[in-house]
């Protein structure tokens, strides 16, 4: 073995951050930095990453919220997955909350993108009355737009009467649709606001370049407007399957799930198997499912707005 | 090689339209518009005028019907329980928000300015955590508090404050990456502390960022029903959203109370997105508008 020495009249820059590891002229860690950093990451530890894990062992468990198994429960290893697995409640679930985020994607995509569009062309005073009803749903609290869609939806109510079919109950009658649309309703604004500013990002040259080149209208949105626009919308298709998956609060104030499992998406079930059924652990087990789900649409997520890509 | 000498091009036949037919189609154009437009605006208007006209109407039901004006159902809701339950709402919105804004306003300084081993790790750890709703882990933090006997309203605000965190982390971060790094030298060289660095040149120069945050977190709080009706057991700490789910499973629903209740919930929201409509045009664009 050679040990290698170092001639100071030939050493060059990188010889030397080699030599000394650390570089100097880059700003070093802070030990202040730690200080700032700990209240924020502490909280998302202890009430995100904890739970997180936590979770995962309690969906193997026994435990129910009330009764003997609440006080002495245990490990139980596959017993509930075998039971998720044989569950038909959650594969209907399941299937449920697909319907739900699929629709309400295609919804909020196509009416999001069709309102932006032609809000850019139409008057000022349109504009304002039209955008501005439609942000007014958006902003509005996931209860209180379940509340106004149930009375809307159900015998006697507007739609009913608007469309002179007084004693249908439209909620009961096409309950996963209706629940669908109210989801849409509440979530359009959001999406027309962020496809509107990417729209204003389409360069007028481009389009008007096409249409000297005789390009038709299909043709300049297929070939311009898309690929621009592509990152907001893959980005508003995740937020939008994000967002609905959650979105506990309007289904739950116009169906509860049901009628039947009609519109038991998986937090409702999760919700009613720990606290109607007292099955805590299953219960768990079932937001173990929703984040699994959740943690697929989050990667793509990251990936589509990270600044990076 | 030389290239194949072409015949002089023909002088292609462009269909032109005359004048007067081109400023017609631009006015049918123009009228479709305006006609799908005003289509699209009773879709989602019809949903909202049960909500206007039974708040006001003193006899209303779940029907759509001229309301006997009367603001009886106001005066019924803003008082007794159904106050205290908004006051409950403010209450915890307000804690869980000053949580996550003061926690979430150092971490982003420090993601912000600082060299941090594992940083892109980490703020890609709260990009994702922005984007998933953390309220889906409510029942092990359900079974964490009840051990301890903290299903009250104070540490489900704090629950609530790190459900809006990662996404105020992350705004914050962004708008702080904005403030000149010279302001800060400038501080430095003067003696200012870290402390002081934050107070008197990252905040003031970083606001607008740090109320979009804020009013975020406020919002995401206000309007969340799974979280309060699962942490949260004695019934007088109970916010609004639980009493607008308690109106239905009354045996005989108030609905005029009901409406005006719903609407009166609505205020808040509104009058923050009308406050900052011009810092959320940023501040949304960027990340999502969560809600509860």
């Amino acid at each position: 073995m050679t040990v290698s020495t170092i001639n100071a009249d030939t050493v060059t820059g990188p010889d030397l951050a080699q030599l000394w590891k650390t570089r100097r002229d880059r700003e070093r860690f802070q030990w202040s930095s730690l200080a700032l950093m700990t209240p924020a990451f502490g909280l998302l530890a202890v009430l995100f990453l904890v739970p997180m894990g936590y979770a995962v062992y309690l969906g193997l468990t026994n435990l129910t919220l009330v009764g003997p198994d609440s006080v002495k429960w245990g490990f139980t290893g596959m017993a509930n997955l075998i039971r998720l697995h044989q569950d038909t409640t959650f594969w209907t679930s399941l299937w449920v909350t697909a319907g739900f985020i699929g629709g309400s994607i295609v919804g909020v995509v196509v009416a999001g993108y069709w309102l932006a569009s032609l809000l850019m062309r139409a008057r000022p005073w349109m504009r304002v009355v039209v955008g501005g009803i439609v942000v007014v749903s958006w902003m509005m609290p996931a209860v209180t737009a379940g509340m106004t869609w149930y009375a809307s939806t159900t015998q006697g109510g507007a739609l009913g009467t608007l469309t002179g079919l007084h004693g249908t109950n439209f909620l009961d009658n096409w309950p996963l649709i209706v629940v669908t649309m109210a989801n849409v309703w509440s979530m359009t604004g959001f999406s027309m606001l962020v496809m509107g500013a990417a729209l204003r990002n389409v360069p007028s040259e481009a389009i008007e370049a096409a249409i000297v080149e005789n390009a038709s209208a299909w043709q300049r949105f297929r070939m311009i407007v898309l690929p621009l626009l592509r990152p907001t919308m893959i980005a508003v298709v995740l937020l939008t399957a994000l967002l609905s998956l959650a979105n506990f609060g309007l289904i739950y104030i116009m169906t509860q799930g049901g009628p039947g499992n009609a519109t038991n998406i998986l937090p409702l079930y999760s919700y009613q198997q720990a606290f109607s059924f007292n099955n805590l652990a299953y219960g768990a087990l079932i937001g173990n499912v929703m984040v699994v789900i959740a943690t697929v649409f989050g990667i793509f997520y990251v990936r589509v707005a990270s600044p990076k890509s | 090689m030389s290239a194949p000498v072409l015949p002089p091009a023909a002088p292609v036949e462009r269909e032109m339209p005359p004048e007067n037919t081109s400023t017609q189609r631009t006015r049918w154009r123009s009228a479709g518009t305006h006609l799908t437009l005003t289509a699209f605006g009773i879709l989602f208007l019809v949903p909202m005028l049960w909500l206007l006209l039974a708040s006001v109407d003193a006899n209303a039901s779940w029907g759509l019907e001229w309301p006997h004006l009367s603001l009886v159902n106001f005066r019924n809701v803003l008082t007794g329980s159904l106050f205290h339950a908004l006051w409950n709402s403010v209450v915890l919105s307000v804690v869980s928000t000053a949580i996550a804004s003061i926690t979430g306003v150092f971490a982003a300084y420090a993601l912000s300015r600082r060299r941090i081993p594992f940083k892109t790790s980490l703020l890609m750890f709260i990009l994702f955590s922005s984007g998933v709703p953390l309220a889906i882990m409510v029942i092990p933090v359900y079974e964490m508090f009840s051990r301890y006997n903290l299903l009250t309203i104070v540490p489900t605000a704090i629950f609530l404050s790190v459900t809006s965190l990662p996404f105020e982390v992350y705004l914050m971060k962004n708008f702080i990456d904005a403030v000149p790094g010279d302001l800060e030298e400038a501080a430095r060289i003067e003696g200012a502390s870290t402390f002081q660095v934050l107070r008197q040149v990252i905040v003031p120069n970083a606001m607008p960022g740090i109320a979009a945050a804020s009013i975020f977190g406020f919002v995401n709080s206000w309007g969340s029903l799974v979280v309060p009706l699962i942490l949260i057991s004695p019934t007088d700490q109970q916010p609004a959203p639980i009493e607008i789910y308690t109106f239905l499973t009354l045996p005989k629903p108030e609905y005029g109370n009901i409406a005006a209740y719903s609407l009166v919930f609505c205020v808040p929201v509104f009058l923050l997105y009308a406050v900052s409509s011009r810092l959320f045009r940023e501040g949304f664009v960027l990340g999502g508008g969560v809600k509860g």
